[in-house]
């Protein structure tokens, strides 16, 4: 009987605890999302060795899967190789010729270059949010805001920051809205996320064609991210329902670069600055 | 009348293992496996693991261990604070409740009530994200979790159910 009191005791205690925390949230305090980033911190050493036997067991398949066919990708490497030398060189000299053309019309450059490169370390967010936790935070020089890519495009942009740790936002979550401009004909729109594996393009102008395969880049508009970065690619067009596969690869990331760029601050990305660790939703 | 011990400690180390399962459970959530870094296809490990324990050692999944793992995983998911506490919390207090009907009955009858919990809860999770959010989420990815949540219930239930018996 009297454990039936105190258990009954303790779940209207730990229930008025979890409405304090619920309001707060609905209130929209900052401290949760304080606390929040230094959570992060403290999960990562646990989830660094957790992970160890699955990236090994990973590993291995991927080694015991490739081995069937080294010799044929030895040889399309090669080839692949020649082709980048000619491109390199193709490259380097337009960016020199660029560069002479920037200066000489005193044209601002506009390259961000990587602040850090981070490993992905967690997700989180379950159905709610699309978000990831990277290996790198403020003591690597991670701001708030800070867009983040790997090889094939955007993933997301930074919006907590902890001592070690990061989080990052990832372009398919509800909340992420990435101005975008459509690289064939040079129109502005909104990639927008759905918490789904596509994204939804918003806010074309009335009459742009858009095709099937069509490439966007970020517009640099708002200034949350720097213009001519590769954000998705058309794959549905349904009369003003545009579906777009993002080319960022959220489904196998493993490194990502975290950019040096200084994004605006907006409505939507409050800056200002936390002790220690900083937090945005 | 014996004098009353802390319940979780009179297993000795044992009598902690629910939680610390439960706690390597959330960590395994977050890891980046297969398509988990798209955020789709992960169970609700948790979920499962305190249904489990609650359901075959109810005293030691005591309320406090609830809200502990929950608020753990609001922090390391980034959901609203509290709302994984809210739903272990109503967890247990459901399981409490009715465990006296469904005790001893077939591990089909425990798999079909999980999924029936788990469907209400995450229908209240949906209303309270909706709220703090301030507007209707898409309902769609929390259909797909939940159902994979209620499909793994079986194999992670199997599992755990092999380290309860090598343990305790």
């Amino acid at each position: 009987m009297r454990r039936g009191k105190g258990g009954r005791g303790a779940f209207w205690m730990y229930l008025l605890v979890t409405l304090v925390l619920l309001g707060l949230e609905i209130a929209g305090s900052r401290v949760p999302h304080q606390v929040r980033a230094y959570a992060n911190d403290i999960v990562s050493p646990v989830l660094t060795l957790l992970e160890q036997p699955i990236r090994a067991v990973q590993g291995g398949l991927e080694r015991i899967a490739g081995v069937s066919d080294i010799y044929l990708e030895n040889e399309t490497l090669r080839d692949e190789n020649e082709r980048l030398r000619q491109w390199r060189e193709a490259a380097m000299q337009l960016s020199r010729e660029n560069e002479r053309l920037r200066a000489m019309l005193k044209v601002p450059g506009r390259e961000a270059p990587p602040e850090a490169t981070a490993r992905v370390i967690g997700v989180g967010g379950g159905a709610f949010e699309r978000s990831v936790i990277v290996g790198a935070g403020g003591v690597d020089g991670i701001r708030r805001g800070s867009p983040v890519v790997d090889e094939a495009g955007v993933i997301g942009r930074v919006i907590q920051v902890g001592r070690w740790t990061s989080r990052v936002l990832l372009l398919t979550d509800l909340n992420s809205r990435v101005p975008v401009r459509l690289e064939r004909t040079g129109d502005l729109a909104i990639a927008e996320g759905q918490n789904e594996s596509f994204l939804r393009l918003r806010f074309l102008p009335v009459g742009v064609q858009v095709r099937v395969g069509d490439r966007l880049i970020t517009s640099g508009h708002g200034g949350a991210f720097p213009p001519d970065l590769p954000v998705a690619r058309v794959v549905e067009v349904v009369d003003d329902f545009i579906l777009l596969e993002p080319l960022g690869l959220l489904g196998k990331m493993d490194y990502v670069r975290v950019m040096a760029y200084d994004p605006v601050p907006d409505g939507d990305l409050d800056l200002e600055p936390a002790a220690g660790g900083e937090s945005s939703q | 009348m014996n004098a009353r011990r802390p319940v979780m400690a009179s297993f000795g180390a044992a009598g902690f293992l629910p939680v610390i399962v439960s706690f390597f459970m959330a960590a395994f959530m977050m890891l980046p496996v297969g398509t988990g870094a798209a955020n789709i296809a992960m169970p609700h490990l948790v979920m499962i693991s305190v249904f489990y324990w609650l359901s075959s050692r109810p005293i030691l999944m005591p309320y406090g261990a609830c809200a502990l793992l929950g608020f753990m995983l609001d922090l390391w998911l980034d959901v609203p604070m509290g709302l994984n506490m809210l739903q272990l919390l109503l967890m247990r207090l459901f399981v409490i409740n009715q465990l006296k009907h469904y005790k001893g009955r077939s591990r089909l009858v425990h798999w079909v009530i999980f999924g029936a919990l788990a469907f209400g809860l995450y229908l209240l999770s949906w209303l309270l994200v909706s709220l703090v959010y301030g507007k209707i989420l898409p309902w769609e990815p929390l259909a797909l979790q939940w159902a994979i949540t209620a499909f793994s219930y079986a194999p992670v239930g199997f599992l755990l159910g092999r380290i309860r018996r090598a343990a305790m």
